[in-house]
């Protein structure tokens, strides 16, 4: 009994760690698509050119025989500094001239941004597949007197975890606290109003895909020292899918939310359920549980109710 | 009564003129060949029909839409395509017909909203709230309530936006205009869809704003007492073509305006 309940607290612990790396993708979806009402499909592309610029500026600073700690500040830096340039040239030259274009006009030039960054970060930094070490990649035992063997969490997730919450209480603070955030969550809701107060639309979008730009990096650095930076990551953005529309698409909570419970469900699936069935649930469960999501409440959990006049 | 091509009633500095100015929309021509002024100071209506180009006019005066032919001059200075939210730094502010407000904000941050461009202080200090911009919130505060007080809307100040009943959500948008301590107030339809006693709390409004704080307002309403009422000087538009311009004793009796809102018999 308390060898079974102890198993489920590791699959449950190690879920919600995994669907904190989920979150922070649907995240970086989320900010682009509340401020401007363009579903990004170049999140993924960007967690892919933000990691690359930075491990493999890491790599060089450290072969150039800068201390580690420093090399990584600079790293993180440059990184930066690249997802800045490519909000400001994705404002100037793709989206500042579609201002006022409809919605599906607006993603499909974001699957053009797809290829255009994904390519471009292959031919700058490399294709290969880079090992990056940013945090230890052992495992706690936790809880040893109360289960035999303890409790396993692995530490890159609990430090996903730690940096998920540190950027996510930024974020809220930025947005409510700043002039900024007051005039993004102004332009999410009606355009023209924030305009005709004086806010600037092409600066706001640069601002949101800065934004989402430095949280495509904070998911780099996590999912870069579990699997290594390497091409495979622009797949995540499918899986932040499920987790937009299971917490919604207009929701930074929902956004959270939703990706704790793909990271938990998937993993409980496959621990309980996998047996039966014959595993390999991990792959498509979040997909069932966003269709469930979808035929029960299309809005998502969090998302705002669609009410249209006929 | 003065004679419908005496001079007008009110003087005073030219603040903003239209100059001939055309706009169409592909084939549809919305405006054609319009000129007319607003002096500083004064409450300026524009008036006519369904489909006359009222809301055409106050959006090429805000830099929605850019107008294919003409000039427009604000504050001496002739200017070519204006983006709005330049238009709102040079001062001029703005409601809209079908109230827009940001609906997942309280009326306070909807008025807030209204002080984006005076507040300069540094991001990171705001994100802390510490020294300088702490100081600038709370002087932006201090003006923002005094609007709440202005307005009487001081119960509802922290009621997001989407539950107010209509009236006090078009007051809630004024008070958000006048955050920005506009030189130009341009309200469109402020009185639509109210009942009487809304009415007349918002003309009362519109002259207090008027008179306390100076500002020009050009407006566009449908309910014609209060247009006599409330303005200085009124512009008649139909089908994109000024028909009559003048104080609204003139413009009352102008054979074409009352052909334009009667119909003619042909």
């Amino acid at each position: 009994m308390i060898i079974a309940f102890g198993q489920f607290l590791e699959v449950l612990v190690s879920g919600l760690l995994a669907g904190v790396l989920y979150s922070l993708v649907a995240l970086g979806f989320v900010l682009i698509f509340k401020a401007s009402g363009v579903f990004n499909f170049a999140q993924g592309a960007m967690v892919l050119l933000a990691g690359l610029a930075l491990v493999r500026s890491l790599d060089f600073l450290v072969a150039n025989g800068l201390p580690f700690w420093a090399a990584i500040i600079a790293a993180l830096l440059f990184a930066a500094l690249i997802m800045a340039i490519t909000a400001f040239l994705v404002e100037r030259f793709v989206l500042g001239p579609l201002i006022n274009q409809d919605g599906l006009t607006l993603f499909m030039s974001t699957i053009g941004v797809t290829f255009i960054i994904e390519g471009g970060a292959q031919m700058l930094f490399g294709s290969d597949v880079y090992p990056l070490r940013l945090f230890p990649s052992d495992a706690w035992f936790l809880f040893e007197g109360s289960f035999p063997g303890g409790l396993l969490v692995s530490k890159i997730d609990v430090w996903g975890g730690m940096i998920a919450a540190v950027l996510v209480v930024g974020l809220a603070v930025f947005f409510q606290q700043t002039k900024t955030g007051r005039a993004l969550r102004a332009v999410a809701d009606d355009h023209a109003a924030a305009q005709s107060v004086g806010i600037s639309l092409n600066w706001i979008w640069f601002i949101v895909w800065l934004v989402a730009g430095l949280v495509a990096l904070v998911a780099a650095t996590v999912w870069g020292t579990k699997l290594g930076v390497q091409f495979s990551i622009v797949f995540l953005a499918l899986k932040a899918l499920p987790v937009l529309i299971i917490g919604g698409f207009t929701s930074v909570p929902g956004a959270i939310v939703g990706g704790l419970i793909v990271g938990a469900g998937e993993k409980l699936a496959e621990a309980y359920l996998g047996p039966f069935i014959g595993g390999g649930i991990e792959y498509w469960f979040a997909y069932v549980l966003a269709l469930v999501v979808l035929m029960a409440r299309p809005q998502g959990l969090f998302g705002e109710r669609i009410i249209e006049r006929i | 009564m003065r004679a419908p091509d005496g001079p007008p009633v009110t003087s005073g500095d030219v603040l903003l003129s239209i100059d001939n100015v055309s706009l169409s929309f592909g084939g549809v021509k919305a405006i054609s060949g319009v000129s007319f002024d607003i002096r500083k100071g004064e409450i300026r209506a524009i008036i006519g029909p369904n489909g006359a180009g009222k809301t055409s006019m106050l959006n090429i005066i805000n830099g929605f839409y850019h107008p294919q032919q003409g000039i427009i001059t604000f504050k001496g200075e002739a200017r070519s395509k204006m983006r709005p939210h330049d238009a709102a730094d040079g001062g001029i502010a703005r409601t809209f017909q079908n109230v827009a407000l940001f609906r997942g904000m309280s009326a306070l941050d909807n008025i807030m909203a209204g002080r984006t461009l005076k507040m300069k202080r540094n991001m990171f200090w705001q994100m802390l709230r510490i020294g300088p911009a702490l100081a600038e919130e709370v002087e932006h505060r201090h003006r923002v309530e005094e609007i709440i007080d202005f307005l009487k809307i001081q119960e509802i100040r922290r009621t997001p936006v989407s539950r107010l009943p209509y009236g006090l959500q078009k007051r809630v948008e004024l008070g958000r205009a006048l955050a920005m301590e506009p030189e130009l107030l341009l309200l469109d339809e402020p009185m639509a869809g109210m009942n009487i006693e809304e009415k007349e709390d918002m003309s009362r409004f519109i002259l207090d704003v008027n008179e306390h704080y100076g500002t020009t307002i050009a407006l566009i309403e449908h309910d014609m007492g209060v247009v006599m009422d409330l303005s200085d000087r009124v512009v008649v538009l139909d089908h994109g073509i000024k028909i009559a311009d003048g104080t609204p004793q003139e413009v009352k009796s102008n054979q074409a305006v009352i052909d334009a809102y009667l119909g003619v018999a042909h």
